[in-house]
């Protein structure tokens, strides 16, 4: 049965080696980045993506996949939703140590 | 310190292997996700919003110097160099790779830690009074029963799929820095009538969506009545309590709905049939393990150092971490100290690995080996000799942890939130950064004086807002977050859950909200009235009228 969609979708899940937040890409490939996301804008076209997660589900790549709503603007697709937006930004604290004012956490030397 | 026996040796090691061997069959394929998910979440291992987290668990919130450096090691080599102490008294790391998570395993049982019963519809990881065995004002230290506990509750095939997840803590002062009123069961040691030492039973409080402070169900239960008790209680539970609806089953809801009286008179029907012999252990048992928690080898001191006072009179940033940060020791010329981990500005027990391991190496030279985890995110040192406080002052501050702020305004608990948290619904620890940095003057802080802020960014209230005197909730609306705040909650012996004072605030405005409460307080008080002394004299109205027309 079609999904009841109020905007554009993305297919988004975590990498099961290490639980990163990935977006399914144009090129049906994962990505950590959001920006080449591929987009369901019918509820037929987000059955269908939904769809796509399977072969990454059963060769034990990802986990856990849903659509997020998002919107489209200059910068490229941000999601509707806060948690969502906090998902890609990865933690906005300034952990004292071992960290980039970005708010991407820098691995330990 | 409790050492394993070869019974739990072998247990730890076992689970390791099995986990190991669970993770090499998802890795694989072999166990799907929905498979493979209890497995994990029973050794501790979650997956969050940006990779997965392990909580380790720190029984009763005690540690060694050997653990501490095992913990830092393993935040440098699987980690990004740092852990989160939690609220339960336990730690966190939030970044580690699920291929890796059996070797961290196989480190943490190398020094007889693991990560079971920290996740799950189980007993969760016990935890106590962070001055057990050290505090001046218990009756006895009751890490013994906590770990008589921990082991009952292991493997015991009632407990292991319960309505919900199960939290117990202890206590054996009157005074009480566990929390033993938001507990499923707090139990706290006592003396009766006839000066014998036996528990006092509370059951049923709790955080979360529905707050409630704990009923007294036994006044005085004898010590060694104390799994038999406990096992009545479980029964009454897990036949009654509701599994058809996750949001009403802890028992809180069950002892609610049934009323103290009759879960009580229930409890005590069940508590006949049990075979109290065949639970409690035999008494060569409690004994063995009782013997591991023996005080340790104290120096034969006088009470007063005079070097350490005259440091108290000479420094006067010494003398204000003495009055905020060491606590009065049941033994001679020792004190117990509490390591502060919330800098100004920082976030709330976060320790890098080269803090651990400072930690740890004190605690080896001036601390008996002995380390604490508090619910309050900070670190206790609990046995230093008082003519060694200056020295440990200085060290500490070479390593940012002397910070003397215990129980003052930028003490504040915050659980992760959105910036870690898959079930979160707004960030707590910037709230927490931009509030410690307002109020952050050492002057002002004393100035305010005992202050509790709690936060936490969902309902699940892992920050215990509801118990703080302004307790933060974070929450979403329409894409943004907000932050509804609580007056007069309280955890102590005095539990009370806070009570909401209005509309909630956005993230930008909910610190100047907290410092007008602060502000008002301030001018409000009546002779030396701390804050929650003070909003139980005037309730609520003065404060929601001064952030109300001042927002």
């Amino acid at each position: 049965m079609a999904k009841k969609i109020t905007g554009p979708q993305v297919l988004t899940a975590n990498q099961l080696s290490d639980g990163m937040a990935v977006f399914l890409s144009n090129d049906n490939v994962w990505l950590t980045s959001i920006e080449n996301a591929q987009f369901a804008r019918s509820e037929e076209e987000a059955t269908d993506l939904e769809a796509c997660a399977l072969p990454a589900i059963r060769s034990n790549d990802i986990v856990d996949p849903y659509l997020i709503e998002i919107e489209e603007t200059e910068a490229g697709p941000v999601p509707v939703e806060f948690r969502e937006r906090r998902r890609i930004a990865g933690p906005s604290v300034q952990v004292t140590f071992n960290t980039r004012p970005n708010g991407q956490l820098a691995l330990a030397s | 310190m409790y050492r394993y026996d070869e019974f739990d040796t072998t247990f730890v090691r076992q689970r390791v292997d099995q986990f190991r061997d669970q993770v090499n069959r998802r890795v694989s394929g072999e166990l799907t996700e929905e498979q493979f998910r209890p497995l994990r979440l029973m050794n501790g291992l979650y997956l969050q919003l940006h990779a997965y987290m392990l909580r380790v668990a720190v029984p009763y919130g005690t540690l060694n110097a050997a653990q501490m450096r095992k913990l830092a090691f393993i935040a440098d080599k699987y980690d990004k160099g740092y852990g989160h102490f939690t609220t339960r008294q336990n730690i966190q790391y939030n970044w580690p790779k699920l291929p890796d998570v059996p070797d961290i395993l196989d480190h943490l049982a190398d020094v007889e830690m693991h990560a079971i019963q920290t996740s799950g519809n189980c007993i969760r990881n016990v935890t106590a009074d962070q001055w057990s065995g050290a505090a001046a004002d218990e009756v006895e230290d009751p890490r013994p029963y906590a770990e008589l506990m921990r082991q009952w509750s292991s493997l015991h095939p009632e407990f292991s799929f319960l309505p919900r997840k199960f939290k117990i803590a202890v206590t054996g002062a009157q005074a009480d820095r566990a929390a033993i009123a938001y507990h499923d069961i707090g139990l706290r040691l006592k003396k009766n009538g006839s000066d014998e030492i036996g528990f006092e039973v509370l059951v049923g409080g709790g955080m979360g969506r529905t707050p409630m402070i704990a009923a007294r169900i036994r006044d005085w239960l004898p010590k060694q009545e104390l799994l038999a008790y406990l096992e009545a209680i479980m029964r009454v539970y897990n036949l009654h309590g509701r599994r058809d609806n996750k949001y009403k089953a802890r028992i809180k809801i069950l002892v609610h709905e049934l009323g103290a009286e009759e879960f009580t008179s229930q409890v005590e029907e069940e508590y006949t049939r049990i075979d109290a012999p065949r639970v409690m252990p035999p008494a060569q048992e409690l004994e063995r393990i009782a013997a591991y928690f023996a005080p340790p080898a104290f120096d034969d001191l006088q009470d007063d150092s005079p070097k350490f006072m005259q440091h108290e009179e000479e420094d006067a940033a010494f003398a204000q971490w003495v009055e905020r940060n060491v606590a009065a020791h049941k033994q001679r010329g020792y004190a117990i100290v509490n390591v502060s981990l919330k800098p100004v500005g920082g976030v709330p027990g976060d320790a890098s690995s080269d803090q651990m391991r400072a930690v740890a190496d004190l605690a080896e030279q001036l601390s008996l080996d002995e380390i604490r985890v508090t619910h309050e995110q900070n670190l206790v040192l609990p046995h230093v000799r008082k003519q060694d406080l200056y020295r440990l002052w200085q060290e500490l501050k070479k390593h940012e942890l002397a910070d003397a702020n215990i129980g003052l305004a930028t003490d504040i608990i915050a659980c992760p939130g959105l910036d870690y948290c898959a079930l979160a619904t707004a960030r707590s620890i910037p709230i927490s950064q931009d509030i410690s940095n307002r109020l952050g003057d050492i002057a002002r802080q004393r100035e305010i004086g005992d202050l509790k802020i709690k936060i936490s960014g969902c309902i699940n209230a892992c920050g215990h807002h509801h118990a703080g005197h302004i307790g933060i909730l974070g929450l979403e609306k329409r894409g943004q977050e907000y932050y509804q705040i609580t007056l007069g909650g309280s955890g102590d012996e005095r539990a009370s859950v806070g009570e909401i004072i209005g509309p909630g605030f956005s993230s930008e405005t909910v610190t100047d909200a907290v410092e007008t409460i602060v502000d008002t307080y301030v001018g409000l008080r009546q002779n030396g009235e701390t804050f929650i002394e003070a909003y139980r004299r005037v309730g609520p109205d003065p404060f929601k009228e001064a952030v109300y027309a001042a927002h």
